[in-house]
């Protein structure tokens, strides 16, 4: 579970921030210009982008502030350094109750070595939280 | 010569005094709470048992 894997037993039927968390997040590197990556980024339908390495270990968060600096920082400088990241078998019930409190609008879900597992949105959250 | 003072708050739960919010890391969160406190909701720790028993 902490990697992120299917599981088994009687426990699975609750829904946990990897089930929820969207896999499809785009990233970028260390060493890109802000500007490309928001292109590209908002092209795809995003306002928020993963910063990782070779091994898509997390090292930083781009969210929609940080996505209108000035295009022409690198995403190292532009970047949110070392936010704080959720493991993937934490409960939606447990996550929607923290980003609601602390008015985050999605959050980064990653194996206990540091590597991305997706990221977690809000509105995926609540939504689920309600259908539960 | 003196250093700025770094602004503290109280973790919401154990009233640790800290610098950012561990959740949302933000200096002036309204629910600031300490990592521990955060990794202990989230169940990646487990309060400990008093080291000397009873």
């Amino acid at each position: 579970m902490a990697a992120g894997l299917p599981t088994e037993g009687t426990n699975t039927q609750h829904l946990r921030a990897a089930d929820v968390a969207r896999k499809d997040v785009p990233t970028s590197g260390l060493t890109e210009r802000l500007g490309e990556v928001r292109d590209r980024v908002r092209a795809a339908g995003w306002d928020s982008t993963v910063v990782v390495n070779e091994e898509r270990v997390v090292h930083g968060l781009l969210r929609a502030a940080e996505l209108d600096k000035d295009p022409a920082q690198l995403i190292e400088q532009a970047m949110r350094p070392g936010p704080s990241t959720f493991r993937p078998f934490v409960s939606i019930d447990d996550m929607a109750h923290f980003m609601v409190e602390h008015k985050l609008e999605n959050v980064p879900v990653t194996t206990s070595d540091g590597r991305l597992v997706g990221l977690l949105l809000k509105q995926d959250v609540v939504s689920r939280t309600v259908e539960e | 010569m003196s250093e700025s003072p770094i602004a503290m708050e109280k973790c919401s739960r154990c009233g640790r005094s800290i610098e950012i919010c561990a959740c949302c890391d933000e200096p002036s969160c309204g629910a600031a709470v300490c990592y521990a406190c955060l990794n202990e909701a989230l169940g990646r720790a487990k309060p400990q048992p008093h080291a000397h028993g009873g």
